[in-house]
């Protein structure tokens, strides 16, 4: 009875730890778009979406195998089935893939209001199609029984293998947060907080601005991607219903709270938005409507970015400002200006719009 | 043949529907430069309190008087208590849409928990059927088409013969310009939320009408086929937002007769995005080619 008790906790325990793994992997991708180079992407979450169903079809095998024996059964497009990393670096792949698209079609012509509209259209475009395209990945039921990496190999009970699990999506997150430091630290770091404090001025100092927004977008997509993948693996079922627009405001949510453009302030965001608050409503008494409890949550998300936003626009660990040392090659660009600084208003005649 | 002259029909009522809506976003947008995404949860307000006031007894007319009247509360309210002092601290365009944004899944939710899921409907007859053209009509149908020609006729009248309705226009092609001549922008700022209020309740209860059932998130829904009604008309343009609704209406109706009405809404959205895209200023260019949207 006390070891049923204790797997049941066990169970909940790495269930929670892959989730905090899956949210850090990509709120990190998200800030790199979000925080450091500005591109208000509010469809973030079809890159996860992407990510999982590839991670998926790349698992699950050809789509004729007879594995529609659950259920009613499951029609996707087209499958195989790869061994253990490559279906997540596929995942990662489709993330960068369908980001390029994205970008393709908004970041170059669009800012401001229409770019973060058109990110919020193309989402719902995405889950509409997912869903009515019964044939591509099995529409409003989704993808299920996914194969969960290594598992056929190392042959463990599943308590044993749910700790492996969490162990390889730490390892997954140092590494992407190896890359990520690269990344915000790096001479490209600097112009992208550039291109997002003042894009003429970026311009004028000779820089693609596009280009670099592009990388930054690009990155941002492999992240959610590899953030799905890590995720699906684990709970083995993937669903329209799983990725609505309003999960992308979630990691929004965590980036406000936690600092935008400070990747410790990711982290910070992630423990305590979808893990501590997300999961301590859980531990409500469900009484009343079964919708309750996700509304309520939603509810708490919504008014929590807007107490910060009022509050403490700069989040928990703000963005430091980065100084160079003297001598040196003198920075032209204004790398590193926290972006509450930017929330401050400016007088002039532009001031409304610049 | 006859066929799709039904659904041009059809697509005529929701453009009816769709025209009061984007005419108020439009310029609600236009005076005030706020994308309010929270403009569907204002709409659903609306339509609840519609809803009250017909259960309790009284006519869909009275009921739609009290929908305008409390939207438009609700719209100033928003815009007083939050909207502005966000703009006076100086909060930039990034951080208005996600204001908009929580504002809006704060409203819905609020009201999902407190009205719950199932779907409502509204104690009013639809009338005999007519028919015009092999289109048909309920008499319902034509009430709320004539609800929508009132109403743009009302606005047109504000826009064009009074003193507010210059001042708004002033105010949406230059705010500081106008201020400069003496014009009160905060004013004119209420009044646009004001009307883009009432406009926005009327929107939610005929809404309510022309379908079987409406749920919460049913304006909620809507909102994105709003926006694109007001998009491909041009922001800031009135008469450019009937014209896109029609479009809009018509072309969902017609995918929805011939496909699957499920995939009315991602019709719209796909409109919406190829407007955005290529032609961001809309048919009818209006402010948005002075505002750092899009090149």
């Amino acid at each position: 009875m006390a070891a049923a008790v204790s797997n049941g906790w066990q169970f909940y325990l790495t269930l929670l730890l892959v989730y905090l793994g899956v949210d850090i992997i990509a709120c990190l991708g998200l800030n790199i778009q979000l925080g450091l180079a500005g591109v208000m992407d509010f469809a973030f979450i079809i890159f996860q979406a992407v990510g999982a169903y590839v991670y998926a079809i790349f698992t699950l095998g050809p789509a004729s195998s007879g594995l529609g024996q659950g259920a009613g059964g499951e029609s996707y497009l087209w499958g195989t089935s790869w061994p253990f990393p490559l279906p997540f670096v596929m995942a990662a792949l489709a993330g960068v893939v369908l980001a390029f698209f994205c970008a393709a079609v908004v970041l170059p012509r669009l800012r401001g209001d229409y770019e973060a509209m058109a990110f919020l259209v193309i989402s719902l475009i995405a889950s509409g199609i997912a869903t009515n395209q019964v044939g591509l990945v099995n529409g409003a039921n989704g993808l299920y029984g996914i194969p969960q990496p290594l598992s056929s190999v190392l042959n463990l009970p599943a308590v044993q293998y749910d700790w492996f699990y969490v162990g390889l999506t730490a390892m997954i997150c140092v590494l992407v947060w190896l890359l990520t430091r690269r990344i915000t630290t790096s001479p490209m770091g600097r112009l992208l907080r550039a291109v997002r404090e003042n894009e003429p001025a970026a311009r004028a100092l000779g820089k693609d601005a596009t280009k670099a927004r592009m990388f930054a977008f690009l990155v941002g997509g492999g992240l959610g991607g590899l953030s799905g993948a890590v995720l699906v693996a684990f709970i083995t079922a993937w669903a329209p219903s799983s990725w609505g627009y309003a999960e992308t405001f979630v990691y929004i949510t965590a980036i406000v709270i936690g600092g935008f453009g400070n990747d410790l302030g990711v982290l910070v965001g992630v423990l305590l938005v979808p893990i501590l608050f997300g999961e301590l409503v859980r531990f409500l008494p469900a009484y009343g409507r079964s919708t309750w409890i996700e509304a309520a949550q939603l509810m708490a998300y919504a008014l929590l970015t807007l107490l910060f936003l009022w509050f403490r626009p700069q989040g928990l660990v703000p963005e430091r400002r980065q100084r160079y040392p003297a001598g040196g090659e003198i920075p032209l660009d204004p790398g590193g200006v926290p972006l509450a600084r930017r929330l401050r208003p400016r007088l002039g005649s532009a001031g409304r719009l610049r | 043949m006859t066929l799709f002259i039904q659904y041009v029909g059809f697509g005529i009522v929701t453009a009816a529907i769709l025209s009061i809506a984007a005419v108020g976003f439009t310029l609600q947008y236009a005076v005030t430069n706020v994308l309010n995404l929270a403009y569907g949860a204002i709409m659903t307000v609306g339509a609840l309190t519609a809803y009250a006031v017909n259960r309790s007894g009284a006519s869909i007319w009275v009921a739609l008087v009290a929908a305008a009247a409390s939207s438009a509360v609700i719209s100033v309210g928003l815009s007083r208590a939050v909207f502005e002092p966000f703009r006076r601290r100086g909060l930039r365009l990034f951080g208005m849409v996600i204001v908009t944004i929580a504002l809006d899944l704060l409203i819905t939710n609020g009201l999902l928990i407190a009205a719950g899921p199932n779907p409502f409907s509204y104690n009013a007859q639809s009338g005999r059927t007519y028919h015009v053209l092999h289109m048909i009509f309920t008499s319902q149908q034509l009430t709320v088409i004539g609800i929508a020609l009132l109403a743009m006729l009302i606005v047109r009248a504000i826009l064009q013969w009074t003193k507010l309705g210059r001042a708004m226009r002033a105010t949406a092609a230059d705010e500081n310009l106008a201020r400069a001549c003496g014009i009160n922008t905060q004013l004119v700022r209420d009044a646009a939320w004001l009307l883009s209020g009432t406009l926005c309740g009327v929107a939610g209860v005929v809404l309510g009408l022309s379908v079987v059932g409406w749920t919460v998130s049913t304006d909620d829904s809507l909102l994105i086929t709003v926006v694109a009604a007001a998009v491909v008309g041009g922001i800031g343009q009135p008469y450019g937002a009937i014209f896109g609704a029609l479009v809009l209406g018509v072309a969902t109706a017609i995918v929805g007769g011939y496909f699957s009405s499920s995939w009315t809404d991602i019709t719209a959205f796909v409109i919406l995005v190829i407007f955005l895209v290529f032609r961001p200023t809309g048919l009818f260019s209006g402010v948005v080619r002075r505002r750092d949207v899009a090149t």
